[in-house]
């Protein structure tokens, strides 16, 4: 049924007037979600963000409009049937505390009839897929987990019979923001390999950014005040609500626009040694690369300390010599990260690290002001007349 | 005879039974809330001693009201004395029991203010959990009059006062025409009679209870 | 006589001794029970007893006794089981929210009303068999706690593992089965504990009735004057009910489902 033009999810004048209550909670949204993609409904809280989301999968029944999952109008089919070919996360994840996280993740396949192995090989994918050893999680409680592993578990549970569509309100909302940032990179990982049609609702317009391949900003009534991808609304707000909700430092913003993987990323401009590497090989390379520092990486190719030319002593052990690195990037971390990153380090240089934590190269300021004047260049060349960058 | 004919006839001796009921019940209540209170401020400090307390009391509570009057019959035989004292020992456990959980769940942060403060163990007693634990005893105390006002009608077994006379009377003249309407009086009367202390109470808790803790 | 379940409640209370208080419970009341029932055992053999007392006083008249008290507060308990927890799961559903504070209006209400003139006036007015007034005099007396069991067991889901297993595609009645129902045990169980024991321990008055139990020795041995025979009625009573409450406390503790 799915054509190259129907989005996965289109909501058509869909609205929600509760009994009793003046303004309609939703307005006649229309909004189309296309496939893969992750679309965020951001906007201040009452907005009926989560109304609409919660329509998506008729927790709430619409009071007027249509929906449509893959062309297919849902809006009047079995309730129960429709929502098991979406996933749904919520802020308050709702495990089943009575039973095992084998047993929560299982809930959906079981309701569609899947054999034991089946459902039993898919809950040890799953686990795996979201970072949590099987041996070791899928006999425990909910309650014998932490917060961070909780909410994991949570994602998995939606993923677990494959549902096309996710559905996400506030997924990450209740976490510290330490967690909630390694619960957003992990989730965008597993998102590059699932291309899952994701609808996520958040308050925060930083996660938006981040985690979204489009944003809508809702004002009250659910209305849709701009629906595009985060540069465009980034660098050509579409009002002055939108403007305003954005708030100040939208040049930072930006740079969590930008992941490392997709600016430059310098190999090779800085010389790099393994643990075998003598003191005196060492000090050649150094030499000839004319940089200040090396770098020395462990076993694993994972970058383990900067060594500077007075470190080298033939009679020292390399792997205590210079300084540790603190600063290293993972080639999905937003630019802003990477700033930060940077900022810490003493020559001003961010390590970039691959998937499994290996060298993949540097990073430095100039590459990040370099990207952020092409912001600004792209900003002014698309006549918006919002002055970027002088306040920050 | 109906009812109504009943009461027209007897109204002064069924006014003189609730009379006679309120008045065991309010003794049997002060007694309880005066040995519960203690109890529980004897013990709250201490984790064991509460458990030991609470076994002892809950114990206490599930023993059947008959079972109590006939011991008590042979200890102290008939009368108002074995019929309040059982009230009492029934009252006891809701009292300890809200006193206990009152006392126990005030904030530690503000126990920690007063003692930084310099106030000594009986001064935040009095001054700081007491006061607080306040609207929780009082809760205690109205589910303990209400339980002990339909509890009291078994008393009149053993002589007690009150209307459970009315009932065992309908019970005993059984065939007779004033069988049924003496037990509905007896039990109507009952369920008025905690219903109005009951109401008496909350009314006394709202008035009594300082606005801040409202 | 009235009996308010411990459980949940004072382990809040009891804080860090929760395993003290469970020995205690376990072992501690058990060992009281017997070592009462063994002195007074042996306080009876001790006595020469007259021509009534061994009428009253026998293995075979305990023996009943306890039976019939035990059945009719385990009837009792089923019937009131079979009304109040459907009853509870109808009135926390959304559509029964008009009707649910009257009926809990009546059923507070019908807390305040006597055991003991609600027996007496089933006996006289519907049933003329000691027993079977009995418990159904116990079990509508019984029907207060168990509802409110179900129903504040239900009602204290939490909402988000609720809205968790409705967004999931589970439907109303697998959510009540699979979800709310085994949650709301634990406060269920308290629940049907303090029915069992108010039943066990109510039960003696059915003797007033005819309807035999503890109650039947405490009766005709105060009637005819024989404190011995009263004494052993009040001991079997109270030992019976205590008893209840023992397993009653351990049955929740079992049946507790694991994970919470």
């Amino acid at each position: 049924m799915t054509t190259s033009v129907e989005p996965m999810i289109r909501l058509d004048k869909l609205t929600k007037h509760y009994p009793g209550q003046e303004a309609p909670a939703v307005d006649g949204v229309d909004l189309a979600v296309p496939e893969g993609e992750i679309v965020i409904l951001v906007g201040p809280s009452g907005c009926g963000k989560t109304t609409t989301l919660e329509m998506i999968n008729r927790l709430i029944e619409p009071s007027s409009g249509r929906i449509f999952l893959e062309g297919e109008d849902v809006t009047h089919v079995n309730a129960d049937q429709l929502r098991r070919r979406m996933g749904y996360v919520i802020q308050q994840i709702g495990l089943f505390p009575h039973e095992t996280i084998a047993q929560n993740i299982a809930t959906v396949p079981r309701m569609l009839g899947w054999d034991d192995k089946r459902v039993n090989n898919r809950v040890d994918e799953l686990l795996h897929l979201v970072g949590l050893d099987p041996g070791r999680y899928r006999n425990r409680y909910p309650k014998e987990m932490s917060g961070g592993q909780r909410q994991r578990v949570g994602v998995a549970r939606a993923m677990a019979a494959d549902p096309p569509v996710m559905l996400m309100d506030e997924p990450f909302g209740a976490t510290d923001p330490i967690t909630r940032e390694r619960l957003q990179n992990e989730f965008l990982r597993i998102q590059e390999d699932i291309r899952k049609t994701i609808v996520f609702v958040t308050h925060d317009i930083d996660e938006a950014i981040k985690m979204g391949d489009r944003i809508a900003i809702l004002a009250e009534g659910s209305r849709i005040a701009q629906y595009d991808t985060p540069e465009t609304i980034l660098t050509s707000p579409a009002s002055g609500f939108v403007e305003q909700f954005l708030g100040s430092g939208i040049l930072l913003k930006r740079l969590n626009l930008s992941r490392v993987e997709d600016v430059h990323v310098a190999i090779g401009e800085w010389p790099t040694i393994g643990p075998e590497t003598t003191a005196e090989q060492a000090r050649q390379q150094l030499q000839q690369s004319g940089r200040t520092h090396l770098l020395l990486l462990d076993g694993q190719r994972r970058p383990d300390r900067w060594i500077a030319e007075i470190d080298l002593n033939p009679d020292r052990d390399m792997s205590q010599a210079g300084t540790r690195v603190q600063a290293c990037v993972d080639s999905r971390a937003t630019l802003n990260d990477a700033l930060q990153e940077m900022l810490l380090n003493a020559n001003g240089v961010a390590a970039v690290v691959d998937r499994d934590g290996a060298y993949a190269g540097t990073l430095d300021l100039e590459t990040i002001i370099a990207e952020i004047r092409e912001m600004r260049a792209k900003a002014l060349d698309n006549g918006s007349g919002v002055v970027v960058g002088d306040d920050t | 005879m109906t009812v109504s004919s009943y009461l027209e006839r007897r109204w002064d001796v069924v006014l003189g039974l609730t009379i006679e009921h309120v008045i065991a019940v309010g003794i049997a209540v002060g007694l309880a809330t005066l040995i519960g209170i203690l109890l529980a401020i004897g013990t709250y400090r201490n984790d064991r001693a509460v458990a030991v307390l609470i076994v002892v009391i809950n114990t206490l509570f599930t023993v059947p009201a008959l079972a109590y009057f006939g011991a008590l019959i042979v200890i102290v035989g008939l009368g108002w004395t074995a019929a309040i004292t059982v009230l009492a020992i029934y009252a006891l456990l809701p009292i300890v029991r809200n006193t206990l959980t009152g006392l126990r769940e005030v904030d530690p942060a503000i126990v920690r203010a007063a003692r930084g403060m310099g106030m000594s163990k009986l001064q935040i007693l009095t001054r700081v959990e007491l006061p607080l634990a306040y609207p929780v005893i009082l809760s205690g105390l109205r589910v303990a009059t209400v339980l002990i006002v339909g509890i009291a009608a078994i008393g009149s077994y053993v002589a007690g006062p009150g209307l459970g006379e009315l009932i065992f009377s309908g019970l005993s003249s059984l065939g007779s025409v004033r069988a049924v309407p003496e037990i509905i009086i007896g039990t109507v009367a009952i369920v008025l009679v905690a219903l109005v202390l009951d109401g008496l109470l909350a009314v006394l808790g709202r008035l009594s209870t300082p606005r801040g803790l409202r | 006589m009235t009996a308010v379940a411990v459980g949940s409640v004072d382990s809040r209370v009891v804080g860090r001794e929760r395993k003290f208080l469970r020995r205690a419970r376990y072992i501690g009341v058990p060992a009281a029970v017997a070592t009462a029932c063994v002195a007074m055992y042996l306080y009876v053999q001790s006595q020469e007893l007259d021509s009534i007392e061994s009428r009253i006083i026998n293995a075979r008249n305990i023996w009943t006794a306890a039976v019939e008290q035990i059945e009719i507060a385990l009837w009792a308990t089923a019937l009131t089981l079979v009304v109040a927890v459907p009853l509870g799961i109808a009135l926390t559903r959304p559509w029964a929210r008009r009707v649910t504070p009257i009926i809990i209006a009546v059923a507070n209400i019908g807390q305040g009303v006597p055991a003991i003139g609600l027996l007496f006036f089933i006996y006289i007015v519907l049933i003329r068999s000691g027993s079977t007034a009995a418990i159904l005099g116990m079990a509508i007396y019984a029907v207060l706690p168990v509802l409110r069991g179900t129903m504040v067991g239900l009602q204290q889901v939490d909402r988000g593992v609720v809205k968790a297993a409705r967004g999931m595609g589970m439907s109303k009645q697998s959510v009540l089965l699979r979800v709310e129902m085994p949650l709301a045990v634990p406060i269920l169980l308290t629940g049907v504990r303090t029915a069992l024991v108010l039943t066990v321990s109510t039960a003696v008055l059915a003797a007033f009735i005819g309807g035999g139990t503890f109650g039947e020795l405490i009766i005709s041995g105060q009637a005819q004057g024989r404190p011995l025979a009263v004494a052993v009625g009040s001991l079997g009573a109270a030992a019976l009910a205590i008893m209840a409450d023992w397993v009653g406390g351990i049955a929740e503790d079992l049946l507790r489902p694991k994970g919470l």
